[in-house]
């Protein structure tokens, strides 16, 4: 059984049934299990549609995943996309809450006018596809404890040789060309400890920037795994205004994830840890 | 201006760019004027015959365009019908449209530019082809020549009386073509009405009616729609672009409205196929599936290693 870690105390099931390989490296008692593969295809999406209830992202890499597993327990954390997207809000009010493309208001206004007869939303859900996924972890009895450790950020800025790299997107959507949504996991490794960063990324053009940031650190030989969850959000205006007046091309900023995760403030921390054990579990 | 009144090589110019080699910045000004008086002429809803392939989105995939033609056949020996989303995202959309462009004035009979919503000022600056022009020009010119030219493009094709081609979808405000003809298309892309509706709205299966976009803004279209809109017009079938489609088409609605994508492999991550519609003599529809160009690959490569972006120190 494995379980998705969202909000303290909170598990749900897990929608993904990952089939594995060999692993992509074995590194110091851990191997790193990932998978790239195509989009899904129509029949696959319509029966995942059917367990997550809500319209699928445009690009949905529902085959992809990250394992971090831990060789001798067979303890392990791993992020993939149908259990990211379980956790989207499925239901919510156009009107309270939910984000609206900017010029919502003028377009409704016009619409009023015209006398179309359309007034059906179609299916209300949160369409940004914001997750505050963390994870899916093995077994689901798996607890993570909140902790004042901070990942030791001084240890990954020496330039130690990477062993093993990825970057594997899980989902994207151009959000009907209006901006765009993803949720993306890179993976480096190297002689003693690996980092982990699932990163949510959204943009609505004249609204809203989110970054969600779920990092995992392992320190190879010791017993226990860090995770720490940013939340990050700004108004789109506020990003905007950072871009030196200089340059014209805008877009080249506001589509990078790395410069715009440095711009948004920190709405939220929580850092967890969690005891791996040391031999098969039972 | 000199650039404006010389005339244009389209020989030379179509050569060239079937190697990927850059125009000029001054040509593209010139092969743009030229493009925009051919354009003016051409109505909101623009009559053809088959036998015509119907081209999707490309968004700037060069090497996939031209192994769309090494499929579907090169032109002139092969009509072209593209549905618009010729730039962003793909590395290629200067190459792309420069091509596309040539190849309409060569051949203003056997090559149509439908216009996509990417065909427009507000979106292309966001989303890939001013960079591009900025990147590759040095200056955003030949951005501003191939925008301005974006405002001419046509709405809709209408193959053998039978079949009705937009690059989006259908609109409430529009129940006869005759709705289309009377509007005035030489503009950048409104957030609302008739020209937004038809390079915007999606069809939505689960759905018999209009619908309004959980976004906040936009349509979704449905089966009762689409019935309605082929009666009251007498044709058979919707033919639109402008969603990805793991398969490269999607057909819907009993066979009423299919949607052609062109851009395998779509942003050279997503794995998926890609086709090229062909509609015969007879008015018979046949999907010729591909896959991404060989080429794509090795040029990532070399790029990954130009840039180094092999593995990546990030915290």
């Amino acid at each position: 059984m494995a379980a998705t870690q969202g909000s303290l105390g909170q598990t749900q099931l897990s929608l993904y049934t990952p089939i594995l390989t060999t692993p992509s490296i074995s590194q110091a008692g851990w191997s790193i299990h990932t998978a790239k593969r195509a989009i899904l295809k129509s029949d696959e999406i319509d029966q995942i549609t059917e367990r997550i209830k809500i319209p699928l992202p445009e690009m949905i890499f529902g085959n992809n995943h990250v394992i971090i597993r831990h060789d001798a327990s067979g303890w392990e954390i791993g992020f993939n996309a149908l259990d990211a997207l379980d956790r989207v809000a499925k239901h919510g009010n156009p009107d309270g809450g939910l984000v609206k493309v900017s010029y919502s208001e003028a377009w409704l206004r016009d619409k009023a006018t015209s006398e179309d007869g359309v007034h059906e939303v179609v299916k209300p859900f949160d369409w940004t596809y914001t997750t505050d996924y963390r994870g899916t972890s093995r077994p689901m009895t798996t607890s993570f404890e909140k902790t004042e450790d901070k990942i030791p950020l001084h240890k990954l800025r020496r330039p130690d040789p990477i062993l093993f790299f990825e970057d594997i997107v899980l989902f994207e959507d151009e959000l009907g060309d209006n901006g765009i949504s993803m949720l993306s996991v890179k993976i480096r490794v190297m002689q003693d400890r690996l980092l982990l960063l699932c990163r949510f990324f959204l943009r609505v053009d004249d609204v809203v920037f989110r970054i969600r940031d779920c990092r995992i650190f392992v320190e190879f030989g010791e017993d226990e795994v860090l995770r720490e969850y940013v939340v990050k959000q700004d108004s789109y205006e506020n990003v905007k205004r950072k871009i030196s007046l200089r340059t014209r091309d805008l877009g080249l900023f506001l589509r990078d994830p790395n410069w715009v995760a440095e711009q948004l403030p920190v709405i939220e921390t929580v850092t967890e840890k969690a005891k791996v054990p040391m031999q098969a579990m039972t | 201006m000199p650039g404006l009144t010389r005339t244009i090589d389209l020989d030379g110019c179509i050569e060239r760019l079937y190697r990927r080699e850059l125009l000029a910045e001054s040509v593209v000004e010139a092969v743009c004027a030229k493009a925009k008086e051919l354009l003016i002429n051409e109505s909101n809803v623009i009559h053809i015959k088959a036998p015509v392939s119907v081209v999707g989105d490309i968004h700037g995939q060069f090497f996939d365009l031209i192994e769309l033609f090494r499929v579907g056949g090169f032109p002139p020996q092969t009509n072209y019908l593209f549905l618009g989303d010729y730039v962003d995202r793909g590395y290629f959309s200067i190459e792309t449209i420069s091509l596309l462009t040539c190849l309409k004035l060569r051949y203003p009979n056997r090559v149509y530019l439908v216009r996509g919503n990417h065909e427009s000022r507000g979106i292309s600056q966001n989303y890939g082809f001013y960079s591009e022009c900025k990147a590759k020009y040095g200056n955003s010119n030949v951005w501003n020549y191939f925008t301005d030219m974006f405002d001419y493009l046509t709405l809709s094709v209408v193959i053998d009386d039978r079949i009705f081609c937009i690059h989006g979808g259908l609109s409430p405000n529009v129940h006869s073509i005759d709705q289309i003809k009377v509007v005035d298309r030489f503009k950048e892309i409104p957030h609302e009405g008739p020209m937004a509706d038809l390079v915007w709205s999606d069809p939505d299966p689960d759905k018999e009616d209009f619908g309004i976009s959980t976004r906040g803004a936009g349509y979704t279209f449905g089966a009762e729609i689409v019935k309605k809109f082929l009666h009251v017009n007498g044709m058979v079938h919707i033919l639109r672009a402008h969603q990805l489609c793991d398969q490269g088409f999607q057909v819907l609605f009993d066979d009423r409205l299919s949607t052609v994508w062109s851009a395998p492999n779509y942003c050279y991550r997503c794995g998926n196929m890609a086709s090229v519609l062909e509609v015969s003599d007879s008015g018979e529809r046949t999907f010729n599936v591909f896959d991404a160009a060989p080429e794509n690959e090795e040029y990532r490569e070399q790029q990954a290693l130009q840039h180094n972006t092999m593995t990546e120190y990030f915290l």
